[in-house]
């Protein structure tokens, strides 16, 4: 009987029911919308990290991570190679010889990691091929080539086919020099990236880091980055442990280990949205309270009446609780199909954020953010909302059954 | 037998602030069967003394015994309970739930006291039928008259077979057809069905037609006249 009375009362006043209705599904809506939006920019951001230098797995010598040195190679280069020919799951993988030193044009000097790959290997694993403006990508056999970003080539003034000097240390720790003729000028979308970092081809870089040496490794085993791109990269864990039994004296890190900023990234997202899901639960609240309270007040004399003829403050306090609860009822499916409807869309289209490009390059993240959300939110936020509706029921339930019978008739 | 017996009773409102003394000892014996209207200016404390009665309300002093019960002794809780299931209210205005029909609404206390549905159909149809509303059955108060109204309220006041029925100037706002027709029932019930009925007025026609008329002034009974 309280449902069918409960039910009853809700459209009493028809607008003042969907009002809150419609507020708990925009409510969820927003909470959905705010979640898919945050999970679809990390996610697109350790996409964006992975297709570019990051990769899935990353292999180096311990202390090359500590000291950047070009002396901590990758020993016995060619067996590593072997077993990545071999493993079934590795899709790609590229050889990187890196090392830290100066970029200067005639007008400015900065400081750069060169990295020098093998161009079609790398090709295949990041997508700094993908990502030129002007020139090619080491498309010619001359030697030295250099691909600089657009941001380095207006710090240094330089231009398309310019020639830069690089200088670092050799594998004898002497400064060394080289002169390199700009052939590509690349923007990958992440500044702090492109301001630090130039692309060489590995046999430039090894010549000149060996030319000098004594008793000189031969060029094709000069290596200090291997980056590789899994097949199935659900196998991340798995394989990574693979290569970390068959190579222990080499440090073998998956994507998450090798750049821990994205894992934080996530958790920082994670918060903002649970920011964003408190502020709209609050909203939502006050919202519900102030019209759950109207309805009771209007009512004074009626409750007043029903507790005369003998209906308990439980019952009463439940029919005011189970009126909001109704109200919920409809809001929240109401809300996640919208919201369901809205992040399928955004998940298939994206959302276009090319307007604030500028700021979001900053970040290294994307123009277009393509929603997505885990399984779990699509339960978590209605019942989250559910919750906040029960809760703002509470206070105007109280109010209800504090009446005293006689004062609310009284005033008849 | 007495179903209502009150020894002393006064109320003083505002006790703090301005004292308001509504009632000042009121020693009353109601007994089953009677048909009694409490009758006095505006302001003489009938209202109050219908409260304190019904258990709407607690005495500032004196005591009030229903059934024998010391009603004084029950918590607010066992007192909704207690009206549940002995006393029948009748209002001025407002008696009955907008959202429920006619039929609903005689039904809502037995459902509240968890009567049967076969015990529910066939005394809210015996009831609607003993104050003339057979055909209105699923009607909404706001389809019907006041009249219709307030016998719709004495059905529902009726269908938990109370002790005695309390109708707080039931006939205040409606008009001479109505307030005949209205008072025909209830003695109808009265005298056919025994059932015991307190309400306050100050309708000279509806005095008339009372068998026991009590008059209050300034919160004391002035005189308490039982006509044959
Ligand atoms: N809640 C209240 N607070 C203060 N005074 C009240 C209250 N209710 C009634 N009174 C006063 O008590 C007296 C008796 O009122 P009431 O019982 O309503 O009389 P009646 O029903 O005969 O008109 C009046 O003076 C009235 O103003
Ligand atoms: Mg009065």
């Amino acid at each position: 009987m309280i449902p069918i009375l409960a039910w009853r009362n809700t459209w009493r006043n028809p607008t003042r029911s969907w009002v809150v209705i419609i507020a708990i599904a925009m409510g969820i809506w927003a909470a959905m919308f705010m979640t898919g939006f945050a999970t679809g920019m990390s996610r697109s951001y350790i996409e964006n990290a992975i297709q570019g230098l990051l990769s899935h797995i990353q292999i180096h010598q311990p202390e090359y991570l500590q000291d950047r040195s070009v002396k901590s190679r990758i020993p016995d280069l060619a067996v590593l190679q072997e077993r990545l020919e071999y493993e079934e799951n590795i899709a790609n993988y590229s050889i990187r010889t890196l090392a830290t030193g100066m970029v200067a044009s005639g007008n400015a000097t900065r400081g750069v990691t060169i990295r020098g790959v093998e161009p079609e290997m790398e090709k295949q694993v990041s997508n700094i091929a993908t990502k030129l403006q002007e020139g090619d990508y080491f498309e010619s056999d001359r030697k030295n080539q250099l691909l600089i970003s657009r941001k380095m080539a207006d710090k240094l003034k330089a231009k398309l086919r310019s020639k830069l000097v690089l200088t670092f240390q050799d594998m004898e720790g002497t400064i060394t020099a080289g002169a390199f003729r700009v052939v590509g000028i690349f923007e990958s979308g992440n500044a702090p990236f492109d301001e630090g970092n130039v692309f060489v081809k590995r046999q430039d870089l090894n010549r000149l880091l060996t030319e000098a040496t004594a008793d000189p490794i031969p060029s094709g085993e000069l290596a200090h980055e291997v980056a590789i791109m899994l097949r199935y990269p659900e196998t991340l864990e798995t394989t990574e442990s693979v290569f970390e039994k068959a190579f222990p004296k080499l440090q073998t890190d998956t994507y998450r280990e090798a750049a821990p900023d994205l894992q934080l990234y996530e958790s920082q997202i994670e918060n903002v949205s649970m920011i964003y899901l408190t502020i709209i639960m609050l909203a939502l609240v006050f919202g519900i309270i102030n019209t759950m309270l109207m309805a009771v007040l209007e009512r004074v004399k009626e409750l007043g009446m029903l507790m005369a003829i003998g209906m308990n403050k439980l019952k009463v306090f439940l029919m005011i609780v189970v009126e909001t609860l109704l109200l919920g009822l409809i809001g929240a499916p109401l809300g996640v199909l919208l919201g369901s409807l809205t992040i399928s869309y955004l998940g298939k289209n994206g959302l276009d954020l090319s307007s604030f490009s500028q700021s979001l390059q900053m970040y290294g993240l994307s123009e277009q953010v393509y929603f997505d959300l885990e399984p779990s939110v699509y339960v978590q936020i209605p019942v989250a909302i559910f919750i906040t509706a029960l809760m703002a029921a509470i206070y105007p339930a109280f109010k209800a059954i504090r009446l005293r019978p006689v004062e609310a008739i009284r005033k008849i | 037998m007495s179903v209502i017996t009150t020894k002393g009773v006064t109320k003083t409102y505002n006790p703090e602030k301005i004292p308001v003394h509504a009632l000042n000892g009121v020693d009353l014996e109601i007994k089953e069967g009677e048909f009694t209207a409490i009758v006095g200016p505006s302001g003489s404390g009938k209202t109050t003394l219908l409260n304190i009665i019904g258990g709407l309300d607690r005495p500032s002093n004196g005591s009030v015994q229903i059934n024998q019960t010391d009603i004084a002794t029950l918590s607010d809780n066992q007192l909704i309970d207690f009206r549940k299931e002995n006393i029948g209210f009748v209002f001025q205005a407002y008696n009955l739930i907008p959202v429920l029909t006619a039929k609903e609404n005689v039904e809502f206390v037995m459902l509240l006291q968890g009567k049967s549905k076969a015990e529910r159909d066939s005394r809210v149809n015996a009831l609607m039928k003993a104050v003339g509303l057979e055909t209105k059955i699923n009607k909404r108060p706001s389809e019907l008259s006041g009249g219709q109204q307030q016998r719709v309220a004495v059905a529902r006041a009726l269908a938990p077979k109370p002790r005695f029925i309390l109708a707080d100037e039931p006939t205040a706002n409606l008009d001479s057809h109505s307030t005949a027709n209205l008072l025909d029932l209830m003695l109808e019930l009265n005298q056919k069905e025994n059932v015991t009925f307190i309400f306050s007025t100050h309708d000279q026609r509806v005095i008339d037609r009372a068998r026991r008329v009590i008059t209050l002034v300034d919160g004391k009974i002035e005189t308490d006249e039982v006509r044959a």
